[in-house]
Parts: C-alpha cells; sequence; structure tokens
C-alpha cells in the first residue's frame, strides 16, 4: 500500500524539486547541528556535575593581605583562626595556600625514585594543618590525619622537605597503581622522601579544564604570608550568615592587613565553570531556535504545496480518494522529503562530529545520539506538515468543477 | 520605477503577513546570532595595539627541560616568559629602540596621610621598566613615566592606574604625592588616562581579559624587596633554592621581555643578538633544548597563546549554519510566494513587462525584506548582547566591554544582510522571471 503511495508522491517530487531540495537541506543541516550540540552540551554537562569530593555548599574562604611593616603573620593568622573557630555554625577552619577550583593554585612532580628521573606524577597540592580534612569536608578512607605537631612552619622557598603527606585515591592510583597507599614512599624534585600517611576518597584540586583535577595532595605546612587564606567549613545553612559576621570582624580585628575577600567556595566553582555553563546555553538556544526554524519552513512550505494543489487534491477527492488518502499523501511526501535530508545530514553531523573530536581532543560522536537526532527530525517534520495535511483533507471535492 | 517596485513589495509582503513575519524572523535571527558571536569573536582575537604591529615583539627563549618542552600541546613554542637572568640579558642590548622586562606583583596601597580617607586597598601591580609607557603607548592623564635611572636605583617612584587614583586622590592631579605600597612610601611621577587594553597581550598568563594593572613600579624594587612574581612561576627543573638570589639565578620563568624594533634590519641584528646570547649560555652548559629563540610580533603572540579559544570558533560556525538555515528557509519561502502568484506574473509579462523587469520587482521585495531582517536582526544582536554581559557579569571588565554593538558589526550586520538578499532573493527571482505567460493566460 505504502509502496504503490510512494511511486506517485516520488515522481510529482522530483519534477518540482526545488522547494523539496531546499527543505531536505534545511533538515540536514539543523540534524549535523542538532546531534553536536546536544553531544558538546551533554560533555558540558557532565564536566559541571562531577563530583568535588567537598562540602562545597558549607564552604567558604577569607582572604587578607598584611601590608605594614611590623604585621605579625603568625600571630594574627593565629588569632583569625581561633576567632573564626570559636564561631558557632564554624564546624572547622584551616590556613591554606590555595582554593580549590578556583582556576589558581599549586603544581609539583612526584618522581618514583630519589634519582629523579623519567616521567613524573603532577601533584596539585594545598598546604593545610591538622584541621585540613575535616574543613574540606573530604572523607578520609585509610591512613590518619595530620597530627597538630607535625605542621611544618612555613617557608616561602619551599626549602624543608615534607615527610609525610595525604593524596587523594586518584593520586594514589597513579604513584603506587591499585597498591595500598599508606607507608609508601615516593620523592619530590629534589629527591627527598615523602612518605603517604592517609588517602582521601575524592578532592577535586584547582583547575576545572585539567585533566588530572582529581590528583590532589594536601601538605602539612602553614601557608607562608604576607598574604592569608582561611576556609571555613559552617554547619549547613549558616554559611552565608558567618560570612556576614567574619567580613564584619575580621575587616576590623588587625589594622596592619586587609581583608580582601569573604566568599564562598562555590562561588569560585561557578565563576571557574562559568565558559562552559555559558556555552551551554548558548548552544541549547541556538539549537532551539534552529529547530524552530526548520519546523516552521516545513511547515510553510507544505501549506503553500497544498495551496497549489488545491485543485488537484479536490479533482482527487471528486474521483474517489478518501480523507485519509489525501493525508497520507501529504505525509509521505513529507517523510521522502525529510528522509533525503536526514540521510545528507547524518554524513555532515559525522563530519562535524570528527573534526570536533579532532578540536577538543573528545571521544568520537556517539552514534547513538545521530539515532536520536535522525528521530528527532523526523518527528519535527511529521508534526509540522500534519496540519496543513489535515487542511488539504478539508477541501471539498467541488472544487474541482470550479475554475480557479 | 524603482519606488513602483516598492509598493509592489510592500502590497506583496503585506498580502501574507503571516510568511512575511517567518522570513524577516528568519533573517533577522540569523543576522543576529552571527553578529553576535562575531562581535565576541572580533573583540577576543583584536590586536588592541594594532598600529604598532610591526615594531612589538615579544622575546622568547626556550630554556626549558631537555626532556620535554615547555607546553606538550604546542612543542613548537618556548615557554612564554623568560628567567630572571636572561630577561636582564637581552634588555641591556641597545639593539632595541625600546626594551621592557616585567612581572606581575602583590601588595597593598594605603595612603601617606592621615588625612586621605581611602581605605586600604589590595591591588595588583606590574614590575616594569621605564620603557613600558611609551612602548606599549599608554596615556597619561597627568605626569608620566620614570626615567631609565629610577629603574636600577630603584627609585621609589609609582605611576597609578585612572582607578587607583580615584581611590586615593578623588582624581586629582596627585604627581609629586605621596602613597604607601605595602610598608614603603613612594612618590607618584604619572596618573594614567583609563586604559583597559583588551586582551591585555603585553602578560596573557593570568586572564587575558582582566584589568591591567592597578600601579606601575621600576623593577629594580623586585630585587631589592625580594618580591615573587603575582603571576605565573614556572620551573622545570627543582633546584635548591636556598635565597631569593638563588630563585633569580634560577631556570624558572616568570618575566615577560618586549621590544620595539622599529625595522626590519633592527629585528635581524636583534635576533642574531639573541641566538649568540644563548649559543654563549649553551657553553656554559644551559639551553640544551634546539636553537629555539624568537621575536613574535603582537597578532602572532595572540594566536600563539590561544587568546580566541576552540568555543569561540565553534559558536561562529553555529552561527553561520544557523544562518544558512534561515536563508535557505527563505529562499524556500520566497520562492514558494512567487510562484504561488505566477499567474498575477503571467499576466504582468503578457502586458509587456520584460524579464528584467519582473526579475527586479522581485528582488526588490527580497531586499526589502532583508533590511527590515537586518533591521531587527541589530536590535536582537543588541539585545543578546546584552544577555551575554549579564551572563558574564563578573570582575573581568575587559571581557565584558568586547560585548557591545560597535561600529564594525554594524559594519558586519549591512554586509550579512546585502548577502542575505543575494542568496535568498536572486534565486526566485530568476526563477519567477522565466515563467511562460501563456500557460497562466490560458488557464484564465
Amino acid at each position: 500500500m505504502i509502496t504503490q503511495d510512494i511511486r506517485p508522491i516520488l515522481s510529482a517530487l522530483l519534477r518540482n524539486r526545488t522547494g523539496a531540495v531546499l527543505v531536505a537541506l534545511q533538515v540536514a543541516i539543523a540534524l549535523a547541528v542538532l546531534v553536536n550540540a546536544v553531544y558538546v552540551v551533554k560533555q558540558r554537562v557532565d564536566k559541571i556535575g562531577r563530583p568535588t569530593g567537598m562540602d562545597i555548599e558549607n564552604i567558604f574562604m577569607v582572604t587578607s593581605a598584611g601590608f605594614a611593616a611590623d604585621y605579625d603573620h603568625a600571630a594574627t593568622t593565629a588569632a583569625d583562626l581561633s576567632w573564626l573557630r570559636s564561631q558557632p555554625g564554624v564546624r572547622a577552619a584551616t590556613l591554606t595556600s590555595g582554593l580549590p577550583l578556583s582556576g589558581g593554585g599549586s603544581q609539583n612532580t612526584l618522581y618514583p625514585t630519589p634519582e629523579v628521573k623519567g616521567e613524573g606524577t603532577s601533584m596539585n597540592y594545598f598546604d593545610v594543618d591538622e584541621s585540613g580534612i575535616d574543613t574540606l569536608g573530604v572523607r578520609l578512607v585509610a591512613g590518619r590525619n595530620f597530627r597538630a605537631d607535625e605542621i611544618l612552619p612555613e617557608d616561602p622557598t619551599y626549602r624543608k622537605p615534607v615527610p609525610g603527606f595525604i593524596v587523594t585515591r586518584t593520586l594514589a592510583k597513579a604513584l603506587f597503581g591499585t597498591e595500598d597507599a599508606v607507608g609508601k614512599v615516593t620523592y619530590d624534585g629534589l629527591g627527598r622522601p615523602m612518605t603517604v600517611i592517609g588517602v582521601i576518597d575524592h578532592m577535586q584540586g584547582s583547575w576545572v579544564d585539567w585533566d588530572k583535577i582529581g590528583q590532589v595532595g594536601l601538605l602539612p605546612r602553614r601557608a607562608f604570608g604576607p598574604r592569608a587564606l582561611y576556609l571555613v567549613r559552617t554547619a549547613p545553612g549558616q554559611r552565608d550568615a558567618l560570612i556576614k559576621s567574619a567580613e564584619e570582624h575580621l575587616s576590623v580585628s588587625e589594622p596592619r592587613r586587609v581583608l580582601q575577600y569573604v566568599r564562598s567556595l562555590d562561588y569560585y566553582r561557578d565563576r571557574s565553570y562559568q565558559a562552559d555553563r555559558n556555552m551551554a546555553i548558548f548552544l541549547v538556544t541556538v539549537t532551539a531556535l534552529l529547530g524552530c526554524v526548520t519546523a516552521l519552513g516545513i511547515f510553510a512550505l507544505a501549506t503553500f504545496n497544498v495551496n497549489l494543489r488545491t485543485r488537484q487534491i479536490g479533482t482527487r477527492r471528486a474521483i474517489g480518494a478518501r480523507k485519509a488518502d489525501i493525508v497520507r499523501y501529504f505525509m509521505v511526501e513529507n517523510w521522502l522529503v525529510t528522509t533525503a535530508g536526514v540521510l545528507l545530514g547524518a554524513a555532515l553531523a559525522l563530519g562535524v562530529g570528527y573534526s570536533l573530536s579532532r578540536a577538543y581532543q573528545l571521544p568520537r560522536l556517539d552514534l547513538y545520539y545521530l539515532v536520536g537526532g535522525v528521530v528527532a527530525l523526523w518527528a519535527t517534520g511529521q508534526v509540522a506538515a500534519w496540519q496543513p495535511s489535515r487542511r488539504a483533507a478539508k477541501i471539498s471535492p467541488s472544487v474541482a468543477t470550479r475554475t480557479v | 520605477m524603482m519606488s513602483y517596485y516598492l509598493k509592489l513589495a510592500v502590497r506583496s509582503l503585506r498580502r501574507s503577513p503571516g510568511i512575511t513575519s517567518l522570513m524577516v524572523l528568519a533573517i533577522a535571527l540569523g543576522i543576529a546570532v552571527c553578529v553576535i558571536t562575531l562581535t565576541v569573536h572580533h573583540g577576543m582575537s583584536s590586536n588592541p595595539i594594532w598600529w604598532k604591529n610591526d615594531r612589538l615583539y615579544a622575546v622568547t627563549l626556550d630554556s626549558w627541560d631537555p626532556e620535554r618542552p615547555a607546553d606538550e600541546d604546542h612543542p613548537e613554542l618556548p615557554p612564554s616568559e623568560l628567567t630572571w637572568r636572561d630577561a636582564e640579558a637581552v634588555t641591556r642590548s641597545d639593539i632595541p629602540l625600546r626594551s621592557v622586562r616585567m612581572h606581575k606583583a602583590g601588595g597593598v596601597l594605603s595612603s601617606g596621610d592621615s588625612r586621605v580617607p581611602a581605605r586600604p586597598e589590595r591591588v595588583i601591580a606590574r614590575m616594569t621598566t621605564a620603557g613600558f609607557f611609551d612602548m606599549f603607548d599608554v596615556p597619561f592623564r597627568y605626569g608620566g613615566g620614570w626615567k631609565a635611572t629610577a629603574d636600577a636605583g630603584p627609585e621609589p617612584v609609582v605611576v597609578l592606574s585612572s582607578k587607583v587614583n580615584e581611590q586615593f586622590f578623588g582624581g586629582a592631579d596627585s604627581v609629586g604625592k605621596t602613597i604607601r605600597w605595602d610598608d614603603r612610601e613612594y612618590r607618584v611621577v604619572g596618573v594614567l588616562a583609563p586604559w583597559h587594553p583588551a586582551p591585555t597581550f603585553y602578560d596573557l598568563n593570568n586572564g587575558a581579559f582582566d584589568d591591567p594593572e592597578d600601579i606601575y613600579v621600576p623593577i629594580g624594587w623586585t630585587e631589592k624587596l625580594e618580591l615573587p612574581s603575582g603571576g605565573n612561576t614556572n620551573c622545570w627543573n627543582a633546584e635548591d633554592i636556598q635565597s631569593f638570589a638563588d630563585f633569580l639565578n634560577s631556570g624558572c620563568v616568570w618575566i615577560q621581555v618586549w621590544v620595539e624594533l622599529p625595522d626590519a634590519a633592527s629585528k635581524a641584528r636583534m635576533q642574531a643578538f639573541l641566538d649568540n646570547y644563548v649559543a654563549g649560555e649553551r657553553r656554559g652548559g644551559r639551553f640544551k633544548r634546539p636553537n629555539n629563540n624568537r621575536l613574535t610580533n603582537v597578532d602572532q603572540w595572540l594566536v600563539d597563546n590561544e587568546v580566541v579559544g576552540n568555543d569561540n570558533r565553534m559558536l561562529v560556525a553555529l552561527a553561520f549554519a544557523f544562518l544558512s538555515v534561515c536563508l535557505i528557509n527563505t529562499v524556500g519561502l520566497l520562492l514558494a510566494k512567487f510562484l504561488g502568484h505566477a499567474a498575477i506574473t503571467g499576466v504582468r509579462r503578457a502586458l509587456g513587462a520584460s524579464r528584467r523587469q519582473v526579475f527586479l520587482q522581485h528582488l526588490t521585495e527580497a531586499g526589502l525584506l532583508a533590511a527590515v531582517g537586518a533591521a531587527l536582526g541589530v536590535v536582537l544582536a543588541g539585545a543578546g548582547l546584552w544577555a551575554l554581559r549579564i551572563m558574564y557579569a563578573t570582575p573581568r571588565d575587559g571581557f565584558t566591554g568586547l560585548m557591545h554593538v560597535s561600529s564594525w558589526s554594524l559594519m558586519i550586520t549591512v554586509a550579512l544582510a546585502v548577502c542575505a538578499t543575494l542568496a535568498a532573493g536572486l534565486y526566485p527571482a530568476w526563477r519567477v522571471g522565466r515563467i511562460a505567460p501563456a500557460v497562466y493566460l490560458k488557464s484564465q
């Protein structure tokens, strides 16, 4: 039945093909864009949604800078920390050398032997004190936390070796494979041994675009001045109130330094992902508009075709075609045109996907996206052609007997 | 004749308002999306000191690890910064008209005068040499830069940005006044006019679209105050650094060096000087990588440092894909519409209108459509850029500054509109001109 239908429709299409070719071209471009845009958006959404490993909603940071000649960094940070820790609602606070997810931080290379040869392993490190793990809200899965007496004094030139440190599971795996990391030794760039004393489950480091973002190490060291950076973890729901009171207190508590920022940690996370988020928003917007324009184009062209063929439809009705036959004629015609476009579009989509995967070093376009895109465009075409087809079916057979 | 065609076009467009508005909207959206992405792309990739593109060169030397390049993704490039000792040696050459070596630093600015109410403020400083201001055509509001003798001394002099001068001196002429930076007093010798090069081509390391620095201080103070870099410091070789002097002598790169070379001859001489310097260091056991000393002009510097990201290029491609769909759509609709009125055209042809006249008449209609579409497109683009400014509302003024409808965007819009008319109108107008009048007269 359908195959019988297709032949006259096809020959009619081929006789008057410009409009059909234009619609097919639109469908092809729309498919290529849709499939790849959805794919890229999915990558970005996944990237933004990766677990941070930290209690990110309940952490805020404070940064200050000492500037007077008689500024005492050790005394000031001790006073600040004891004030912060004494506030009701504060769970833990630490001095730190860097801010996770902020785009700024320090990186070091670790080597398997003291000769410091061959490929090292990158470690994004944060100096913290014995409250570091508690403050970040990361989970210790093996070994132990730092003791207060292990925290090394501030050391701007990094001269003193760090005998023991804590690593994420990802870093442990990069360093030692699947073996239990606690007690294992690795070597810094000067060949000095560093022993793993604890392993935390997961923590994201400084740079969201870094492919080794999970290779984080915590070092037991007081971050050096005259800039001070504190991380503070609060009880759920108390963060914003504490940001306010911390700002009020710390901006006046010590005149030999200035308070720079008091901000939530998710402010920095959001800022780091801003480009990804906006890219996703832009892609979704343009792709949605593209879908609308394509659907409207199909709709408008179908409408015109129906108008143009009013007499022909009337004649067909007069010689016995049912309403359903008329509807089917236009739906099949639309389906043929969309299919031609989809075939061309599939090739185009794969080509675009290939060049994107090269530009971004992404995995090749997943074919499920292509199948989904094809189905979506078929459906769009049929929906867009439905109303004009219904209108065609309503044309009265008597039209055939009138002139114009 | 033209006004008659216009009248016909208006009448024809008003006859089917639904289709007309669809076509106008399609053209407008297509143009708007293109204008938005092109404006941002243009802003990001544009050279803020294009008039000196053939004179200013970033100096880079490959002093990196013999085992691996500084940037694995671009093994052909040397590190983008120099070591302190190399920067010092290179800028001692008298071949360039001017040369600068510099880095970022932190610090707190406070008023030396208790009567000034401004609160202490953490600022970003640029430690640089006297040539900086003339070399990069930095505009002054009051005073000027410091003398070259102030670099080595170093003299306690400072140039303030207009923002800082506003904060600490209420925007008044502060030349000769003093201001405290950390725990020392510095004499203001110059105040900049507002200056927002975007991107900050001279140092692209920490946010190419961040604002430039708040204060400028002679680089001699770096050594004297033992200031670390407030920007990037990259080291490839774990060295036993015991003191600041060790750090200055180390292989860590953290200094930007630029030279101004007025002609090809001086550029060739400078290149020879660099090669010669590196050859000498090589004999001393440094520079174990292949010889790769570069003088890079600003345009190429922006490309090498990937100021325009992949995302941006992808968006431009997407915008043009979108525009092409919009135009194909319009071609289809115009064609259907023109052919739908073939009977009228047939009568006009029979009454003596030439093919050329029919063609021009329909092209006028397409042109009118594109013009209205382009006008609406500019409005939409303005709205879109405004939305983008909100999406990117951060302290990065340099970036949001790119997002407004500029004369450049308007030029692009006009060009796109003309192309759109030609692309969308040409074929349908030609097609309808070829209608054989007899067919339509017969059915009447």
